[in-house]
């Protein structure tokens, strides 16, 4: 009963209006036309909102979080040959803790994309998402990357040459790092992302303060 | 709520026509109104029932508009709901069918082929069922795949290794021309979750592989490597999560050491 009281009311709402024998006859019409209506806005938009409000493939998130992965692996790479090969305790440590921290945040930055529906990896250029980065790709390293042969000579240096090695290396990856941070917090409003970046530009910069330290104290000796 | 009330006005004025057999079924649904109007009003049967001559005329002007209306309004839910549902097949497909779509691409994961599937380590040199080998039973340290380029063969026991951990391999005939492979090189250099190496006894120019998925070609400007490179780099590791680095990055046959060289693989 309670559910044909709905239609019976809104004719008997309709009667005043017009003809009551238009109300009552639209009245069913209507109705599955308004349910049917509002059943394709609920089903349309809960598809289409989700695309519309998610950083999309080309968007500078999108390119940020690739990149940023790219450039993190890298610290990865040279702070575990640091880690294992360092005979230093403050290197170990602190190549321990950057190859730690980087590479959770690279496992943020994928589940991001991956959340978003995204591939974790595009065609796109290096740097593509950043405006005026032209130039600051070379052979395919985005700023401050080492360069092949700067990581062989990493994998071959033992002792003081190696800690000086990946300090120098890594400050350069830091001020890389961070600059493309600061990018991305201009570009973008999404809060993930611009929470992420910037704990990197303060705990790179910090890193950087830190590394300077240690440079010091070890050329000293 | 409000937009029926205006349409209802002109389907008054239709009644309005009629207004000499129109008045029964309006005055019907006065004593119906009040209280079975649950009743009546909706099958809206009750007007045809009442008088028997009037609903030929009437029912032109009942049937068209109101059916006109709903296919309008149909159309449009039709019309929502198939976009939405085209841009997500569109957008949303899997990388697997994106690879598949790729002409030449061969699907081994399809194959559901044992010696392809494994993915145990194990030590020294191991026997693969293609050539090169897009899976199966490898050495425990695989070969640093941070967009390294080795100019001389690889172990294939490291290297199928980097597939499981998601990378994307790029092997090229011994002896192609130095502008292919500089195209090649394009695609590699500074790319983590990419490898490149030269292979000998390829039957085409070029083999690109990830885990399960192979493409060969002849000619590096070949826009179906970019489209492998970009649909299966990463999306097709075996271990989320897992990384290029730390891996082994001297060329040369697997060596009885390989196991022990630990994780930096000098």
């Amino acid at each position: 009963m309670p559910v044909t009281t709905d239609p019976g009311a809104a004719a008997t709402v309709a009667a005043p209006d017009g003809g009551p024998g238009g109300a009552r006859r639209f009245g069913p019409w209507w109705l599955v036309a308004t349910l049917v209506l509002g059943l394709a806005l609920g089903l349309g938009g809960g598809v289409l909102i989700p695309r519309l409000t998610h950083p999309g493939d080309d968007s500078v998130e999108a390119g940020f979080l690739r990149d940023m992965s790219t450039h993190h692996a890298q610290a990865v790479e040279m702070s575990m040959i640091a880690h294992a090969d360092s005979t230093n305790a403050r290197i170990v440590t602190l190549s321990g803790d950057i190859a730690l921290t980087q590479h959770g945040q690279i496992g943020y930055m994928q589940a991001w994309l991956r959340g978003w529906g995204l591939s974790p990896t595009s065609s796109a250029e290096p740097m593509a998402w950043m405006p005026d980065a032209a130039g600051s790709v070379v052979n395919g390293l985005m700023p401050g990357m080492a360069t092949p042969e700067q990581l062989a000579q990493l994998r071959e240096a033992k002792g003081k040459d190696l800690d000086i090695q990946f300090l120098t290396l890594m400050r350069q990856h830091h001020l890389g790092g961070i600059h493309m941070a600061q990018e991305i917090l201009k570009l973008s409003d999404n809060k993930d992302v611009t929470w992420l970046a910037q704990t990197m530009v303060t705990g790179q910069q910090s890193e950087i303060n830190l590394i300077d330290q240690l440079l010091k104290g070890l050329q000293a000796s | 709520m409000s937009t029926p009330g205006p349409e209802r006005v002109p389907s008054t004025v239709k009644v309005g026509k009629t207004s000499g057999q129109g008045k029964p079924p309006a005055g019907g649904s006065r004593p119906g109104a009040s209280r079975p109007g649950a009743k009546k009003s909706a099958p809206g049967k009750g007007g045809k029932g009442r008088k028997p001559v009037t609903p030929v005329k009437v029912a032109g002007g009942r049937n068209w508009g109101p059916l006109a209306v709903a296919g309008v309004v149909v159309l449009i839910a039709v019309g929502i709901i198939g976009y939405g549902v085209f841009a997500a097949v569109k957008g949303g497909g899997s990388w697997e069918d994106r690879v598949n779509a790729i002409d030449g691409v061969v699907d081994y994961r399809a194959q559901k082929n044992a010696a392809i599937d494994a993915r145990d380590h194990k030590e020294g040199a191991l026997k693969y069922v293609t050539s090169p080998p897009v899976g199966g039973a490898h050495n425990g340290v695989w070969q640093n795949c941070m967009g390294d380029i080795y100019d001389q063969p690889i172990a294939d026991e490291h290297a199928v290794h980097s597939l499981e951990h998601g990378a994307v391999w790029v092997t090229y005939k011994p002896g192609l021309a130095a502008d292919q492979i500089d195209e090649l090189k394009k695609k590699v250099q500074g790319q983590d979750y990419m490898l490149m190496s030269p292979y000998a006894g390829l039957d085409k120019n070029i083999s690109v592989q990830v885990w399960g998925y192979q493409l060969k070609v002849d000619d590096a400007d070949d826009s179906r490597i970019g489209e492998f490179i970009k649909n299966a780099r990463l999306n097709a590791s075996m271990e989320p999560g897992a990384a290029c680095s730390s891996g082994n990055t001297t060329t040369g046959p697997v060596t009885a050491s390989a196991p022990g060289t630990g994780m930096t693989g000098k």
